[in-house]
This record gives C-alpha cells, sequence and structure tokens, in this order.
C-alpha cells in the first residue's frame, strides 16, 4: 500500500510542475464553463419560447425542466471532453519512465508490477478528481435558480469520474505498451474514440455482434449515469474496464523486461 | 552476497552473455572491466533483476532474484550506466521517493535521506531541482539513490564513465569510501580506476570471461614488465649489433631488442621484470663505451596494454571464426 501512494503521489506532484498537465486542466475548466454557459443560455431561450406559445396558444409543443436537461446535456459533453484531455495525461505514465530510464530504478527496486501499475492509475486519477472540482461551482449556480435534481448532479459526476477511470487504465495499458509519447497518445485516442462510438457501428446492421458490440460502448454506457440512471451493471461495466487497463499494464511491465532494451 | 551461476542472455541468435559464472564475498569490491558492448550491462542487469536471464541463476543474499525477487531487491543499491533521476524533482524530494520505494520505515526516513546526502556531499544542493545540477552533481545523485536504504550490496554500471576528469576523481573518491560498508560490483572500461579500488578484476569480452584475478596479480600472469627505451648514437659499422651485445649483458635485463635509425643512431628496447630498475645501469654502461645518449625513458606495461592484447586476441579469433 506504501509503494502504491508514494507512486501516486510522486505522479501527481509531476502533474503540477508539468506544462502539459496545466494545459489540460485550464483549457478543459475553460470549455466547460464555455460549454455550460452556452447551454444554460440556449435552453432558457427555448423555455422563454415555450411559455410563450403556452400563453398564446395554451398549449405548448414542449415542456422544459431547465436545470435538468441542462445537466444531462453538460454531462455529456463533459465525457466527450475528457476523451481528449485524459490520453494527454496518461500519454507518459509509463512511456516517460522508460525514456527517462527511471524505469530500472523502479523495476530493480523491491516492489511488484500490480503496485506500479495500481500506483500510477492512482495518480492519474487523482489529477482526474482535481479536473472535476471546478465544475463544482457551476451546480452550485445552477442550484441558485431554484428547482434543481442534486440526484442528477451526483449521478453524473459518478459517471464522469467511472468513465474517467476507465479512460485512464486503457491509457496506462497504452502508455505501457509505447516507447514515444506521441505513439502513445494517438493509439490511445485511438482506443477511446473507437470505444466511445462503437454502438453507431454497431447500429448500422441487425446480428448478434452488432448487439455484442454495442454492449462496450462508452457512449452507451454513460449516457444513463447523465440521466440520473445509476445502474449496477453500468457501473460495473466501467470498474471491470479498469480492472482489465491495470491487468494488462501489469502484465506488460512484466514482459517489457523480456525486450531487448 | 551475490552467486551467479551459468547465466546466458542470448537476443536472438545473438549472445550478449555466455554461460557466466561468479561469485562475489561479503565486503569485496569486484571490477568489472571490459570494451563497451562486452556484455558488463546486460549482466549487471540480470544481476539487479531488470532483465531475466535466458538461462542461469542469480541469488543476492541467499534470495534467488527468480524466487524471492523482492527480497533480493531489498539488498540491492543499483546506479545504472545513465542515474535514474527525475528531473523536475528536487535532490531531496527525490531521494525520499527512492527511499520509501526501498522500504525504509517512515520514521527513519528524513535520517537515512541526510544520511546519504552527506555521504554522497550533497548539501550544498540538497533542496535544488535536479535538471539544474551538473553532470558531476547527478551522478552523485545516482550514487546516492543507491546506498540511501544502506543496501549490502551495490551493483554500480560505470560511474564515472562521462564525467570530467575532476567529477570522476571525486566519484572514485566517494566509492573508495564505501569500500568496507557495502559489498560493491562496479563495472568500467576505465583501467585505472578498477586497480584504484577493486579486489579482484574480471576481464569480459564479447560475454565471456577472460581473466579473474588481483589487479597485480593479472599483471603478473600476464608477463608485465617494466620496458626502458634509449638512443644511443655510436661510431662504426653495425652500431646496433654492439649495443645489442653491452645492454643485453646487464644484470635484470630479460630481452632486448636494438635497430638502426635512418638517422644513423641506434634505437633499443630493454626489458626487464616487474621493479627492476635497470635505467641508471644502461645509461652507464653506453656512456662508459663512449656512446652519447641521446634519450632514455622507462615505463612499466599497464593493464590497458595488458586489456588490449587480451581483448585483442579475442577479436582477432572471433575475425577468423568468421571468415
Amino acid at each position: 500500500m506504501r509503494h502504491i501512494l508514494t507512486i501516486a503521489r510522486r505522479e501527481i506532484e509531476s502533474y503540477f510542475v508539468s506544462p502539459i498537465a496545466y494545459s489540460v486542466l485550464t483549457i478543459f475548466t475553460f470549455v466547460s464553463g464555455l460549454f455550460f454557459s452556452n447551454m444554460i443560455v440556449y435552453y432558457i431561450r427555448q423555455a422563454v419560447v415555450a411559455d410563450q406559445q403556452l400563453e398564446r396558444l395554451g398549449r405548448s409543443e414542449f415542456q422544459l425542466d431547465v436545470p435538468t436537461v441542462v445537466l444531462q446535456q453538460f454531462f455529456q459533453n463533459e465525457a466527450f471532453l475528457l476523451m481528449f484531455a485524459l490520453p494527454l495525461l496518461t500519454m507518459g505514465l509509463i512511456t516517460d519512465e522508460r525514456r527517462k530510464g527511471t524505469l530500472e530504478l523502479l523495476l530493480t527496486s523491491p516492489i511488484r508490477a500490480t503496485e506500479l501499475a495500481v500506483g500510477k492509475f492512482a495518480g492519474a486519477f487523482g489529477f482526474l478528481v482535481v479536473m472535476a472540482l471546478p465544475l463544482v461551482p457551476m451546480f452550485y449556480f445552477l442550484a441558485q435558480g431554484g428547482d434543481w435534481e442534486p440526484g442528477v448532479v451526483a449521478s453524473g459526476l459518478l459517471g464522469l469520474l467511472l468513465l474517467g477511470a476507465a479512460q485512464i487504465a486503457l491509457g496506462l495499458f497504452i502508455s505501457s505498451l509505447c516507447e514515444n509519447i506521441l505513439v502513445s497518445a494517438i493509439g490511445t485516442y485511438g482506443l477511446l474514440i473507437t470505444l466511445q462510438f462503437i454502438d453507431t457501428t454497431a447500429s448500422a446492421t441487425r446480428s448478434m455482434w452488432a448487439e455484442f458490440l454495442a454492449y462496450f460502448s462508452l457512449y452507451m454506457r454513460h449516457v444513463n449515469l447523465t440521466r440520473g440512471l445509476v445502474s449496477a451493471d453500468d457501473v460495473v461495466f466501467f470498474l471491470s474496464l479498469v480492472i482489465l487497463g491495470l491487468f494488462l499494464t501489469q502484465r506488460t511491465i512484466e514482459a517489457i523486461r523480456f525486450k531487448r532494451t | 552476497m551475490i552467486s551467479v551461476t551459468n547465466l546466458s542472455k542470448k537476443y536472438g541468435r545473438f549472445v550478449a552473455v555466455d554461460n557466466l559464472s561468479f561469485a562475489v564475498q561479503q565486503g569485496e569490491v569486484l571490477g568489472f572491466l571490459g570494451p563497451n558492448g562486452a556484455g558488463k550491462t546486460t549482466t549487471m542487469r540480470m544481476i539487479t533483476g531488470y532483465l531475466p536471464p535466458s538461462a542461469g541463476r542469480v541469488t543476492v543474499g541467499g534470495n534467488d532474484l527468480y524466487d524471492r525477487p523482492v527480497e533480493a531487491k531489498r539488498l540491492l543499491g543499483y546506479l545504472p550506466e545513465n542515474p535514474p533521476v527525475y528531473p523536475e524533482m528536487t535532490v531531496r524530494r527525490y531521494l525520499r521517493f527512492v527511499g520509501a520505494l526501498k522500504d525504509i520505515p517512515a520514521g527513519r526516513l528524513s535520517a537515512a535521506v541526510d544520511l546519504a546526502i552527506e555521504r554522497t556531499r550533497l548539501g550544498e544542493v540538497a533542496n535544488k531541482r535536479i535538471s539544474k545540477l551538473s553532470k558531476g552533481f547527478k551522478q552523485r545523485v545516482g550514487l546516492a539513490q543507491a546506498i540511501v536504504h544502506e543496501p549490502p550490496v551495490l551493483i554500480l554500471d560505470e560511474p564515472t564513465s562521462s564525467l570530467d576528469p575532476k567529477q570522476r576523481s571525486e566519484v572514485r573518491e566517494l566509492i573508495a569510501e564505501l569500500k568496507g560498508r557495502h559489498t560493491v560490483l562496479l563495472s568500467t572500461h576505465i583501467l585505472p580506476e578498477v586497480s584504484e579500488v577493486a579486489d579482484r578484476v574480471f576481464i569480459i569480452n564479447r560475454g565471456k570471461v577472460m581473466a579473474v584475478d588481483t589487479p597485480e596479480h593479472l599483471g603478473e600472469r600476464l608477463r608485465a614488465r617494466d620496458v626502458v627505451r634509449l638512443e644511443v648514437a655510436v661510431a662504426g659499422d653495425a652500431p646496433s649489433v654492439a649495443v645489442r651485445a653491452a645492454l643485453a649483458a646487464l644484470p635484470g635485463v630479460t630481452n632486448v631488442d636494438a635497430s638502426d635509425t635512418p638517422a644513423g643512431t641506434v634505437r633499443a628496447e630493454l626489458e626487464t621484470p616487474v621493479g627492476v630498475d635497470v635505467r641508471s645501469a644502461a645509461a652507464e654502461a653506453v656512456v662508459g663505451r663512449g656512446w652519447k645518449l641521446l634519450a632514455l625513458t622507462g615505463e612499466s606495461v599497464s593493464l590497458e596494454a595488458i586489456f588490449l592484447a587480451l581483448t585483442a586476441d579475442e577479436a582477432a579469433a572471433a575475425a577468423k571464426e568468421q571468415g
């Protein structure tokens, strides 16, 4: 446990002196704020239109619960943003250690490959939590508007953390395979974008395989959580991806030592 | 402390380390000598558990690296060829990180880090970022991380390569201080280093052991000798024959080689056993015959020459094999 914490702590500290991590944090926060305010303005306009229709015609084509709709849209956009932000944070996790030669220190220390994998994961996940913190004032702002659903906020945040954790674990695995950080980032983008949209491939055909593929869609799994629906199989799905990513990373770290350096 | 049995490492058909066996006793400093690409780094990586061997066994302090890797690694301090540092960390923070990885109890961590900083004389840069340090200081940080947990066994891979002569002698002094506290396995391709600090030298080339002995014995066994070179001006016919006869008669001289130069002088080379000094006798013999002594130098054939001879023989043999 101490090894895991030691590795995680060093990873977080190195994020805070890394220009890459700072840029990711800054731009993620800025774009999140932009999406949030744009959506509020857009849906308030829609709500006003709906109100006017109600007055003139006695009926409205649509009814809007602004806070809930904004939250759903917001969390779906955030999932998309994370897909672009997190590979930049995971690309160097193992790749950098190989490049700097510090992997030699780690692997000749009395620690296990599993501790290394979990420590690295925990470090990146810690930074994800830091990235989520600036979102909290946005929800506070929304709450000032009156009716809102704390449950949707909670499940939306849970969804982001679960999705992010899965993305980090997969990025960590790709990082353990690569000796070049750009290749590591590109590989992770490829994997995450494929998993995100795999359901659209599946919906084009109707077959057992299509349904099977849709089962792995990050989007389909995550979208329920943005609606305030927390179901056990979605949670288990994300946690399984985390464990799979960590397991593959541990296997790769062991195997790195068998290759010519 | 370290025992290596029939260790081999193959990459495809290339054999990097070929059936190596040796043992390092507690408190001993073993020098690992060989040209670049001889298999030194590969061997050290197998002993530290970074690379798995293709065949053979390594035990450290009785712990087999395959069966009990964590126990074995706990006994090791390892400085790879390039110090494994995180440039963005300060020296102190980095050493605390390494100390925690090496299982120093939390209560003793600060004291251990302070001691390592003191022993490697890093006090003045302890709170600086490693990226700001010179190469010599970085190397000392590398040494500090290897000793921070006071490991019984130290493995140092070319600790002085890529340093300037001043930094090199500083690091060499530090290593000399480590003697006695740790069992040390040290690799280098710089010869004076080995004869200075090592109890035993291990010459390795192309993955095979060429010779193992103390630096002194190696010299004797491989016909180390002192050489005196003279240049003499002699009047008369066939001067080189006369010079050879005169010098060969000196006590202690085992071999004489003399030849005429285009300038009309004679160049001679005397060989004597190590420690026999015939310089003044040779000078007297020349001057006493009325010849003019133009130059006289003495030198001893060093480990370097022995090493070159050993590895050159091997290279020639390999070339023949392939041809």
